[in-house]
């Protein structure tokens, strides 16, 4: 009876406070904040992004939605296969995630020195990071809210045109793979809060499996076009964006089973009217 | 009496191990499917049976209805014994649009009137989550439109994919002869 007590209380919480900053492995009820304290509004707007969604338009329109304003980290993730064990890697169908999935985790349900509490929690697949964040009450962000949000710098919503913008990322993308991740929340908090879209991870989203990339028009006659119905693959409007396409080549590569040793998530909601 | 209330837990036991299901079935997937005639049907009901999945859109004026040709041609291709034994699942990716009497109108169109071939739909999300097991990449165009692979997906009757056909080629001989030996797998 204890024990499902304990383990209601735990879906509570995960469900109440599903940003929380957990203090440690063991300890990850203390310290529950209400969701809104943890993801940052980003209002609606119409927006170009790199590539465009569709031919002859530029442009898309985002309605307002909130987003984490930080990734998701081992700490939270260890809540949630507490509470949720299907999602344990000793128990997930192989449907679900390849055989690397927690992989870097000392136990199926404890992180160990190689995850620390507070790093984003990595090495997790499509499937994984859905179910937390539906738990969560939440869901993954689509591509253009994150792209959107990603956008940002501390003053500007957007500064992808900024050079300081780009090299600033591309200095993350020049740095050695095989260190430790560093806590979320290090990063600088962009002009709505949020932080880490760029400098410590790949990020899951939603519809990463819309992302069709063809930034090359000498692939038009290729007969591999074939397999595709519809207008096409889509082209890079604005091929000077390295830092954004890079993530769409990233993601465009991903199975919804795969994990990476630098590929977490956060979650979204729509805006509350 | 003791004997025979174990020998009918050894029975349970023997029918449970081969009710689980593998682990990379997607049967393991909770999607309920509403079909052409308006029942639902869940996905995982269609167990039992080799299936070919494709997803499309009764929308779709380019290569959807090749697509279905294709399936088609497949199908007439099959001994008797393997046809017989085989679920094409035609799920749409158009949530909105593709009503039951739309996807009605879809199968008379195309003259599908075989009971073995299920046209349906499914939420869209309930869509993106099939779309992700089968590898099937696609997104909306503003005009409502879709850009997808197109891909038709063969698996065993636990659900276990046992091969993909793409393009316009659908695989050609070799994937006609994979369905013909997973169609006509004996019963395990």
């Amino acid at each position: 009876m204890r024990t499902i007590v304990t383990g209601l209380l735990l879906a509570i919480v995960s469900v109440g406070g599903a940003n929380v900053a957990a203090a440690g492995a063991n300890s990850a009820v203390a310290g529950a904040n209400s969701a809104p304290a943890d993801s940052a509004a980003v209002p609606a707007g119409d927006f170009a992004p790199v590539l465009a969604p569709a031919p002859g338009k530029q442009s898309v329109h985002v309605t307002a939605f909130r987003l984490d304003k930080t990734p998701v980290t081992n700490a939270q993730f260890l809540e949630f296969v507490r509470t949720h064990p299907q999602w344990r890697r000793d128990r997930i169908a192989t449907l679900f995630a390849d055989k690397e999935y927690l992989s870097h985790w000392s136990a199926p349900d404890a992180l160990g020195k190689g995850a620390l509490a507070q790093q984003s929690v990595t090495r997790v697949s499509w499937f994984a990071a859905r179910a937390y964040c539906a738990a969560a009450g939440a869901r993954l962000p689509n591509w253009y809210e994150w792209e959107l949000a990603a956008a940002a710098d501390e003053r500007h919503t957007d500064a992808r045109s900024s050079p300081a913008w780009r090299e600033r990322i591309l200095d993350w993308y020049a740095r050695p793979a095989g260190q430790p991740l560093p806590a979320v929340g290090s990063g600088t908090a962009n002009i709505y809060g949020i932080q880490d879209l760029h400098g410590l991870i790949w990020e899951w989203v939603e519809d990463f499996g819309s992302l069709m990339v063809s930034g090359d028009s000498r692939t038009q006659g290729d007969p591999d076009k074939l397999a595709f119905c519809g207008a096409g693959a889509l082209s890079a409007q604005d091929r000077e964006n390295y830092p954004v396409l890079m993530r769409i080549a990233y993601l465009s590569a991903l199975e919804a089973r795969s994990t990476g040793r630098v590929l977490g998530f956060r979650c979204a909601q729509d805006a509350t009217p | 009496m003791r004997l025979i209330s174990k020998c009918l837990i050894c029975l349970f036991m023997t029918a449970a191990l081969a009710e689980e299901l593998p682990g990379d079935s997607l049967y393991r997937l909770q999607i309920p499917l509403q079909t052409a005639d308006g029942r639902t049907v869940a996905l995982a009901d269609l167990r039992g049976k080799p299936i070919l999945i494709t997803l499309f859109y009764s929308q779709c004026s380019s290569v959807c209805p090749m697509i279905t040709v294709q399936l088609q041609n497949i199908d007439r291709h099959l001994t008797q014994k393997a046809r017989h034994n085989l679920t094409i699942l035609m799920l749409s990716l158009d949530s909105d649009r593709d009503t039951p009497q739309a996807l009605q109108t879809f199968k008379q169109d195309h003259h599908i009137d075989d009971p073995r071939w299920i046209v349906a739909r499914a939420s869209a999300t309930d869509v993106r989550t099939l779309a992700a097991v089968l590898g099937v990449r696609y997104r909306q165009l503003p005009d409502q439109s879709f850009n997808h692979s197109a891909v038709i997906t063969l698996a065993d009757r636990d659900g276990v994919i046992k091969g993909h056909a793409e393009g316009v080629t659908a695989g050609g001989a070799a994937f006609l002869r994979k369905v013909e030996s997973t169609a006509a797998a004996p019963r395990h």
